[in-house]
């Protein structure tokens, strides 16, 4: 069986592509090799029937006149982009504008948010478990009720019994 | 694409807009702001005077506040008014009464801490946001089915007392 490079070089052979000694060593080779000699075969049929087969298509005129029609139309075009350089100008522009702006919108928004959010609630009672909570909303105020002092832990005195 | 560009373009120079109107428009101000409060010291009675000639009558202002909260008594008399003014990140300590200190800790945006000490003990930590308008009371009950209150408040008085600074 034919290895794949043997293959490789049947092919150059065929396409004239190996050197006048190489192509001697190579058909002597083929002439005691019937695999050798049938692919052969198999890719010359091969090409033949492709040859057939192309489409032959001729151009109606020279190439180099269809080249200068392309030409021609290319620099009929009208320049949509402009002034390269000011195109170029925009474009470093847009390339600054575009992440400031982010930035800025960032910036914005948090600084929004951050005069909307007035901190959070959060109460301790130290020494008085029974403090309630109390919002009026319609009053805007808030009222925190404590049971302290506590009669027992100021031992009664009514001078005693207030924080006033 | 070339709308698509400009719309960008001005997109990016909106937001610039947006943004510097907000640094202009927001207070560097208002969140590292001096607090100036008002806090009074509040003897709340049905008795229609009060035995201590120096106990004044809290403002209308105040009263209304009060008034609609739910409770029973009918006047309400100044035991001690205090205006302290509380510098951003910082905190001060005022006397209200012999037995009664507050503290208040300015932690920006209008945001407070209010300590209440009775006795020197600490009795209540409290943080919420104390913009104009709104007020914070702390109360509890008085011998003689009376009452006390502390009242905290935004004010524009004019600082009334040099306060011990805050912890």
């Amino acid at each position: 069986m034919m290895d794949y490079e043997s293959q490789l070089r049947l092919q150059a052979c065929l396409d004239g592509e190996l050197a006048a000694q190489e192509a001697a060593q190579f058909e002597e080779r083929l002439a005691n090799d019937p695999e050798a000699q049938a692919l052969l075969g198999e890719l010359r049929m091969t090409r033949t029937v492709l040859a057939g087969f192309e489409a032959g298509v001729k151009l109606p005129e020279s190439p180099e006149f269809f080249w200068s029609k392309i030409r021609r139309e290319i620099e009929r075009e009208p320049r949509s982009v402009g002034d390269p350089r000011r195109g170029s100008l925009f474009a470093a522009w847009r390339r600054w504008l575009v992440p400031a702006g982010a930035m800025a919108a960032g910036m914005a928004a948090v600084l929004l948010i951050g005069r909307s959010e007035q901190g959070p609630e959060t109460q301790t009672s130290l020494t008085d478990s029974g403090a309630f909570t109390y919002h009026d909303f319609a009053a805007r105020t808030t009222l925190v009720w404590l049971s302290y002092p506590a009669e027992e832990e100021l031992g009664g005195g009514e001078e005693a019994d207030t924080l006033d | 694409m070339r709308l698509q560009a400009i719309s960008v373009c001005r997109l990016a120079w909106l937001s610039v807009a947006v943004g510097g109107l907000a640094l202009i428009v927001s207070p560097g101000g208002a969140a590292e702001a001096n607090l100036r409060l008002e806090a009074l010291l509040i003897w709340g009675t049905n008795d229609t005077h009060s035995s201590d000639p120096a106990h004044k009558p809290v403002t209308p202002e105040v009263r209304k506040k009060l008034q609609e909260l739910p409770f029973k008594w009918t006047s309400y008399f100044v035991i001690n008014r205090k205006v302290l003014e509380v510098p951003p990140r910082g905190a001060v300590k005022v006397s209200m009464s012999d037995k009664c200190d507050i503290e208040v800790k300015n932690l920006g945006n209008t945001t407070v801490e209010a300590s209440l000490f009775g006795r020197r003990k600490h009795v209540l930590q409290r943080t919420q946001p104390l913009p104009k308008g709104d007020t914070l009371l702390l109360g509890g009950n008085a011998p003689n089915a009376t009452s006390w209150f502390v009242v905290l408040m935004q004010t524009e008085a004019p600082v009334t007392s040099e306060p011990q600074p805050g912890k």
